[in-house]
């Protein structure tokens, strides 16, 4: 295990100009725009194939790999998004990102609740009704339990989506949901079609960031919301030693031990520090075109949850 | 509304009625963002088009000059909200509702705090506007010698009770608001609006001390 530590200490320590000019000189011929993947240099195209394929191979262990890294509380943080989000019955999600479906299961059930409250507000009202009439309301208000709200999963991994799928069948969730096979830098919806687009722990694996963004703005309808989950940066000294020591030491090992898999877990910690920081991502955000963008952080800044809206 | 007042000996004596009066009734009614302070005649702009809206976000999301700002278009869905409030009350589904006659996703209830807050203190403010309104066009008749000047417990009386009829729509759902002015992170605004309400009311008596 310390042999397989030493790579990320030097990884850490010459992680300036050093490596990028070793990586990049031996891929000198490769064409195309540079960008990065975790800390090494590689052209667009190779990144897109590169992320394909860690989460090719991740997807069957996603979600074990998600609960044991974070210690659960992943979980808690996809709650706080939806709960920010406060959908009402009758909402239009687009998940990107979505591949297993945490958000999607989220939204469905938290619309369901609201609505079984407002049909109990209702009823509440019609205490002196006939029976006729209440028996019909019941018929009408049985077939609409989400009342019209539905969640489109939208993402680019096939092997993503099969996992989602297999979940929502398991968990017994059929209405309202649909799983859709795209691109977040190409989506292929019409224009102003959802209510709310989310991309939980996903902008992070885009390749051209700016692209996604204005994707989402796209097929937002007027006034509608924009809401991004991600790993973002911590701005306490401490918790970020402590973090970066977590990050680079236990979850690559964690990776092996639980996925088999050490190089997809060492990309995931490099491509958290690579991803832009707070008012970086709220910049693009409104650059994108959205209004009223703000963030909030989880954790001191572990996790930040960004939020636009189409005005 | 039967408001004892008993003739005033001094003016300080009435204000502690009247803020009796008004801390019964409505304790929590005064006016809140400053514009509608400074220009009491200042309504929200109401001809908007409404067709689809025109993509008016330049580079960096700037504003030009003919097209309303967020808060203008906040403003518009808080007073197209007002309309759900006897069904839904004083929540963010009401919001969401007057987002939607606006042409807008429902989503857009999520610009504003959760707990309806922001649509009572901005019903609070439009009232209190409204009234600022209504007593300055009685002095103005006055002025012009077209009406009496009434005497202060009159007049008083009269202000309060205009401001309180316009309650009367929302009366049923009126305690959920009270309770929700009441919850301490909206207590500097609503309080705030009381006391500037207050003030007018003041001023418009006749009251010329600086206090």
């Amino acid at each position: 295990a310390a042999a397989g530590l030493c790579p990320c200490r030097t990884l850490l320590a010459r992680r300036g100009g050093a490596l990028r000019a070793l990586c990049g000189s031996v891929r000198g011929l490769a064409a195309g725009p540079e960008t990065h993947f975790g800390f090494q240099t590689v052209t667009e195209e190779e990144r897109r194939e590169k992320i394909y394929q860690v989460f090719e191979s991740v997807a069957k262990k996603y979600d074990v790999m998600n609960d044991s890294m974070t210690l659960g509380i992943h979980r808690v943080w996809k709650d706080i998004l939806v709960h920010k989000m406060n959908p009402s019955p009758g909402t239009l999600l687009l998940d990107v990102a979505g591949g297993t479906g945490d958000i999607a299961f989220r939204f469905i059930n938290y619309v369901r609740s609201v609505r079984e409250r407002q049909l109990q507000r209702k009823l509440r009202h019609h205490q002196n009704l006939s029976w006729q009439e209440i028996s019909e309301s019941y018929q009408e208000d049985k077939s609409k339990s989400l009342g019209d709200s539905q969640v489109v999963v939208c993402d680019i991994n096939k092997e993503m989506l099969k996992v989602g799928k297999q979940k929502a069948q398991h968990l017994g969730y059929s209405e309202g949901l649909s799983w859709v096979l795209g691109n977040a830098e190409e989506l292929p919806f019409d224009d102003d079609m959802f209510d709310v687009y989310t991309i939980a722990f996903g902008i992070r694996n885009v390749t051209r960031i700016d692209l996604a963004l204005q994707e989402a703005y796209r097929v937002l309808k007027p006034g509608g919301r924009f809401l991004c989950l991600e790993f973002s940066h911590v701005n306490n000294p401490l918790l970020s030693r402590l973090y970066d020591l977590y990050s680079f030491q236990v979850i690559p090992v964690l990776g092996e031990v639980i996925a088999g898999d050490w190089k997809s877990y060492q990309y995931l910690v490099e491509s958290i520090r690579r991803f832009p920081p707070q008012e970086e991502l709220k910049a693009m955000i409104e650059d994108a075109g959205f209004f009223k963008v703000d963030y909030q952080n989880l954790n001191s800044g572990i996790v930040a949850i960004h939020s636009g809206f189409k005005l | 509304i039967k408001c004892h007042l008993c003739p005033p000996q001094s003016a300080l004596h009435a204000s502690t009625v009247l803020r009796r009066v008004s801390h019964e009734r409505e304790p929590f009614a005064s006016s809140s963002q400053q514009q509608f302070d400074s220009h009491p005649s200042d309504h929200q702009p109401e001809q908007e088009p409404q067709g689809p809206r025109p993509s008016y976000t330049g580079q960096g999301g700037q504003e030009s000059e003919d097209y309303e700002s967020e808060e203008q278009l906040q403003h518009r869905i808080l007073t197209a909200a007002l309309e759900f409030v006897p069904e839904h009350g004083w929540t963010a589904e009401a919001i969401a509702e007057g987002a939607k006659t606006l042409g807008l996703s429902v989503a857009a209830a999520g610009m504003f705090h959760s707990d309806g807050s922001e649509l009572i203190l901005h019903f609070v403010s439009q009232c209190n506007t409204k009234l600022s309104e209504l007593l300055e066009q009685e002095q103005k008749l006055v002025q012009l010698g077209d009406a009496e000047k009434k005497p202060t417990d009159q007049f008083l009386r009269d202000a309060v009770q205009a401001r309180l009829r316009m309650l009367i729509p929302y009366i049923d759902k009126w305690p959920q608001a009270l309770s929700i002015l009441l919850l301490p992170h909206n207590i500097p605004s609503s309080l705030n609006l009381l006391t500037s309400m207050i003030d007018d009311i003041w001023h418009y008596a006749g009251d010329q001390s600086t206090d």
